[in-house]
């Protein structure tokens, strides 16, 4: 056990059993795993990405890029979960990744044996021929070798909730400069939200030594978190990662459940955030760099900070005899953490040449300090002992098994260049800096590049004072602590030189110092080329490690300075996000909402299939079994009886207004001024470019009162052009509309018998054909309630539609079947519907799919020539009116067997199969039951001379050409006698 | 302590839009109406009707009873200073009240339910779930109301019943 005796922030009096690798392992509350680990002497994590080398853990934070593990297992299993952020909790199983068959034991890191092969490009250049190998052999291949951990390919068990959060001030990150603004805003009574990816507020100051007010800073961050907490204007949100800035809005993830073995029962496992602050403060502190040398990636090698931490949170020690590695100040703190935690520190080793000041107190406790120095290789995985080199090139070996490497700051800027501004160099400080920010954002702290306590928490309250003041609030000052500024001077060694072994800048996607040379070899002299043609960066942490050190690299084999090397932009989600959690409650058969019309339930008893209409259910037939000769059923007796169908997803739209009458006539290519009070009539509209928008009738109900159907799919569009017409093109006209989609519930009663059925529901109205002749529309009252009656036929028999309140549409649909039991009524579906409508001739959404013209469909006579209307103009462009445009026709196979496809080619009889002899299309098909053989509409040039001609169906995705009789379009009644019976 | 969460459908309600004719003003409308018509996102009440502002010369108007002659007698009341269309079967309304309910309703409606915000008497027309809703607030139990289209219903209900769970 490498575990403290004492201090640090667990709770020794809970212990907690997990497991890894099957190994029973154990740790304490306010462990991470990786502390657990840690504790538990467990070196080896996990195997790289490309050449499956041995990695251990090398920070202690969310830019980890080794430590990644697959945590649980079935449906939960979370793959490459970073052991450094993952709260340790009682039965937890993780399992390491990208190694077979063991971690200890990994035939594929034999895959270093073939370092060569599988440089930077590799891929672009290797498996290049033949190219039908790729997808078939080399692509599986490589990502089985490489790769991280998998998924289950279970669904996911658990739910994910959203929230929408609004604040004054926003502060991301509450290490000490966030809980300063915090503060200082939440004294003055801001709203703000506070979020913070830890489960326990403080940032660094839970892994560092430094007093606050004369006393450990844990205290201070105790009683801030606890006054935070008391003010009701303040909303902490811990387990919550801020992982983008889009516009107007941040997007957050709490972690509800991760922390627990499993959801209780209902409760989400993660909930998005989607938070609308008017300003925020950036306070997400800064990431430690690696330093790049030989063997840096070796089990045993740790970033300096992330040893501090380990010590004086976790009270672990990552090793037993340490070498610090540094170039800056705050390598000498973690060599002094180490020595009064106990761990010998066998050297520190400074490239720089002047001692800082800890080096006198280093050398006092015994421990031999090399300056002007630096590591040059480790050996052993995990590390036995590394190689100090001297400015004099004198080399020596030094045993240890932890190397704390500290190479600077980097202020984690991520979220900053989310909507694309590019970080400014500082020459001061060596590090890039956000310049443009996100409108609102200001970083604050460590993230400022203030890296010294005493100024991070100044800081911190300066940017909520400026923040306070851009938004007029009154301020109220909240004093920081008592605190000093660390020494945190740094001088950067990008890269160690000569080097025997490989040297990593991106642990997580394997890329070496010789794929940055070889990019810049190669031309990739852009750091966005660079990421691309490495990968650097691309990995699941965005290189948040790795990024600057790779930049500098390329600018030293260019000759340019890191400032003029630039740096790539972070982009969201700057830590990984479970799509889950993106998902919400939206997932499986709720995706995305449906609509259920009034007889819903009904047509569900009745055994109805349902398809989807947009975002509609509409029964497609009734009962099971074949469902074609279900639909021939539900058209013959329709045919001979009456049937009844759902109408209701048709658009309504109430259209009414002295001007409604000018607007309607503007709007159709045919006049509604002259449709009388109590008559429907059908409808084309246009687009304003000629060609057919959409169909409907409608019906006019008073002087200025219509009502206005539109197809299923057309109804918003329809509304919104509507809305367009009076309100932008002609405010002039006073008209009003609204949508009555949802108000009515409407059934077709179709069929011969339907008078007679309709007749019993509605005893006291005439039906009689003189009384209520085709096309008639009656506001009338069903069960002492509004309702409409309309005579409008869409499958050519005598019909009717009636409409009731949707909030009746239930009741009427049953009394409907109660009144026409004896007659034998039948429901019918949307499939019913279809074949009746195609055996009419009636164009629909596969003939108006907006490149057919009114002259297209035959309905070109409706064109008024007395009056303007949307489209009419355009309508007339030669490309439009050109008779050799396919126009609509019925086809009819020749043997009266065989089915017509839609999208299917009509050729000229003898024409070979090419595109320039295409002539056509079929755009809808159907068996006629009524006819007894299938039956087709579709589009044929000059269709309407060509009645009688036999042509050639060519199907060549589906097979086979089939002879058909071009014909008109109207297969039953074309006389229309039956609609006026 | 209350119930954290009280969900009741209304039933037996009328409910038509009023949309006013060029040139009229909400202060004709309600003189017309005998209840102010809010000029705005926000609800009036009074004698058995409310009215909520719903867009730009536009108000859902609500009666505690009589769905069926709502519509008609709006429309005899305006005469020719409004267009009027019955919606009482359209629209299914719900009242969630209680301490939770705020929190519920923001982890469904993207807009901010604070009481600075939004208050008694404050009628919004946003999104929960994807499905367009009229959401008002009537008092500060705090208790809301919102309208969504009837055929939603079933999906609305999908998300309700989820987020109640995690509330």
């Amino acid at each position: 056990m490498s575990r403290l005796a004492k201090g640090g922030l667990i709770d020794r009096t809970a212990p907690l059993a997990f497991s890894f690798d099957g190994r029973q392992l154990r740790g304490f509350a306010g462990d991470s795993l990786a502390s657990a680990l840690i504790a538990n002497d467990v070196r080896l994590v996990g195997r790289s990405f490309k050449y499956h080398r041995r990695r251990g853990i090398l920070t202690a934070g969310a830019e980890e890029p080794n430590a990644l593990v697959t945590l649980g297992g079935g449906a939960r299993a979370e793959p490459n979960t970073r052991a450094t952020t993952t709260e340790l909790f009682d039965g937890l199983k993780a399992t390491s990744q990208n190694r077979w068959p063991s971690l200890a034991l990994d035939v594929m890191a034999v895959n270093q044996l073939a370092g060569p092969l599988l440089a930077a490009g590799f891929y672009y250049k290797t498996f290049m021929w033949p190219a039908a190998l790729w997808e078939k052999l080399y692509e599986p291949l490589i990502r089985r070798a490489a790769g991280l951990g998998r998924l289950s390919g279970l669904p996911d068990p658990d739910s994910y909730d959203r929230e929408h959060g609004f604040c004054e001030l926003l502060v991301i990150g509450a290490g000490p400069a966030g809980l300063m603004a915090a503060l200082t805003a939440g004294r003055a009574g801001l709203q703000v939200i506070v979020a913070d990816e830890d489960h326990r507020l403080g940032g660094r100051l839970l892994g560092e030594r430094q007093l606050l007010d004369d006393a450990p800073a844990v205290d201070w961050v105790g009683a801030a978190a606890a006054e935070l907490s008391t003010l009701p204007n303040v909303r902490l949100l811990t387990r919550t990662s801020v992982f983008g800035v889009y516009d107007g809005e941040y997007a957050a993830v709490e972690r509800l459940t991760d922390h627990l073995p499993a959801p209780p029962p209902g409760q989400p496992r993660q909930r998005l955030w989607k938070i609308v602050a008017r300003r925020s403060v950036l306070a997400a502190g800064a990431i430690e760099r690696p330093l790049v040398f030989g063997g840096n990636d070796r089990p045993g090698v740790m970033m300096a900070g992330a040893v501090s931490a380990y010590l004086n949170r976790f009270a672990a020690a990552p090793g037993r005899r340490a070498v610090v590695f540094t170039c800056t100040d705050s390598g000498w703190s973690t060599a002094k953490d180490l020595l009064d935690a106990g761990v010998e520190v066998a050297a520190v080793v400074d490239s720089r040449s002047h001692p800082p000041a800890a080096a006198k107190a280093m050398a006092a406790r015994g421990v031999p300090v090399h300056l002007a120095a630096v590591v040059a290789d480790v050996f052993g995985a995990p590390m036995r002992s590394v190689e100090v080199r001297t400015q004099a090139g004198r080399t020596f070996r030094v045993a240890a098994d932890l190397l704390a490497m500290s190479g600077g700051w980097n202020p984690a800027i991520g979220l900053g260049g989310n909507l694309g501004a590019r970080p400014a160099w500082s020459q001061e400080l060596e590090t890039f800096l956000l310049d443009a920010a996100p409108p609102g954002l200001a970083a604050a702290g460590a993230a400022a590049g203030r890296f010294g306590l005493a100024a991070a928490l100044a800081d911190g309250a300066r940017q909520a004072l400026l923040a306070m003041a851009d938004l007029g609030r009154a301020s109220a000052t909240a004093p920081p602590p008592r605190a000093v500024d660390e020494p945190a001077s740094v001088s950067p060694l990008w890269y160690v030189k000569p080097r025997r072994t490989k040297a990593f800048v991106d642990f997580q996607h394997d890329v070496t110092t010789s794929d940055v040379s070889l990019a810049a070899q190669e031309g990739f002299v852009s750091v966005e080329h660079l990421k691309r043609y490495t990968t650097l960066g691309m990995a699941t942490d965005q290189g948040k490690t790795s990024q600057l050190n790779g930049h500098a690299l390329l600018a030293a084999a260019t000759g340019a300075s890191v400032a003029e090397a630039g740096v790539v932009l972070s982009r969201p989600p700057y830590t990984p996000v479970a799509i889950g959690v993106l998902a919400g409650h939206h997932r499986d058969e709720h995706f995305r909402p449906e609509r259920r019309t009034a007889s819903h339930a009904w047509a569900a008893e009745r055994g109805a299939s349902f398809v989807d209409a947009g975002q509609w259910k509409r029964a497609q037939w009734y009962g099971s079994g074949d469902w074609q000769a279900i639909v021939n059923a539900e058209v013959a007796a329709t045919r001979s009886g009456v049937g009844i169908c759902d109408v209701s997803t048709l658009g309504k739209i109430e259209v009414q207004g002295p001007d409604a009458v000018t607007l309607l006539d503007r709007l159709y290519i045919n006049t509604f001024s002259t449709l009388p009070v109590g008559r429907a009539r059908y409808g084309v509209m246009l687009r304003e470019d000629g060609f057919v928008m959409d169909d409907g009738t409608t019906a006019r109900f008073a002087d200025d009162r219509f009502f206005v159907t539109t197809t299923t799919v057309n109804a918003a569009r329809v509304m919104q052009h509507i809305d367009y017409c009076r309100q932008v093109i002609w405010p002039e006209l006073d008209v009003q509309a609204s949508s009555v989609t949802e108000q009515w519930a409407t059934y077709a009663v179709a069929g011969p018998r339907s008078r007679e059925l309709l007749q019993g529901l509605l005893p006291d109205l005439d039906l009689a054909d003189a009384a209520f002749p085709y096309m008639a529309a009656a506001e009338i009252l069903w069960a002492k309630a509004p309702a409409r009656l309309f005579r409008l036929s869409f499958c050519g028999e005598l019909a009717y539609e009636i409409s009731a309140p949707a909030s009746r549409g239930e009741a009427l649909v049953r009394a409907l079947f109660d009144v026409g039991r004896e007659l034998g009524v039948v429901p019918y579906g949307t499939e019913a519907l279809g074949v009746m409508r195609i055996e009419k001739g009636h164009p629909a959404g596969a003939e108006l799919n907006g490149q057919t013209t009114a002259a297209d469909l035959g309905l070109g006579r409706m064109m008024s020539k007395k009056k303007d209307f949307i489209g009419r103009v355009m309508a007339q462009r030669p490309g439009l009116t050109d008779p050799h445009r396919p126009t609509l026709v019925g086809l009819k196979p020749v043997d009266g067997r065989q089915r017509l496809r839609a999208g299917a080619h009509l050729l000229a009889a003898g024409a070979a199969p090419v595109a320039a002899n295409d002539e056509g299309y079929v755009t809808s098909q159907a068996y006629s039951p009524t006819l007894g053989h299938p039956v087709a509409l579709a589009l044929l040039a000059r269709g309407a001379q060509r009645h009688g001609e036999r042509i050639v169906v060519h199907d060549p995705l589906r097979g086979g050409d089939v002879a058909a009789e071009v014909c008109h379009p109207v297969f039953v009644d074309p006389q229309g006698e039956r609609l006026r019976g | 302590m209350a119930e954290p969460l009280n969900i009741q459908e209304r039933t037996g309600f009328g409910l038509a839009t009023v949309m006013a004719r060029k040139g009229v003003t909400a202060a004709m409308i309600s003189q017309a109406l005998g209840v102010a018509a809010p000029d705005g996102p926000a609800w009036t009440a009074g004698g058995g009707l409310t009215l909520m502002g719903s867009g730009p010369g536009a108000w859902l108007a609500l009666s505690e009873s009589e769905p069926a002659a709502h519509a008609q007698r709006l429309r005899e009341q305006l005469g020719p200073l409004a267009s009027v269309s019955d919606q009482s079967g359209g629209y299914v309304i719900l009242r969630i009240a209680g301490p939770g309910a705020r929190t519920l309703l923001q982890r469904g409606a993207a807009i901010d339910l604070h009481p600075a915000a939004f208050a008694p008497g404050a009628v919004a027309t946003t999104v929960i779930g994807h499905i367009g809703v009229i959401l008002r607030q009537l008092d500060e139990t705090p208790a809301y109301e919102l309208a969504l289209f009837r055929s939603y219903a079933a999906s609305f209900g999908h998300w309700l019943d989820a987020a109640r769970a995690a509330l």
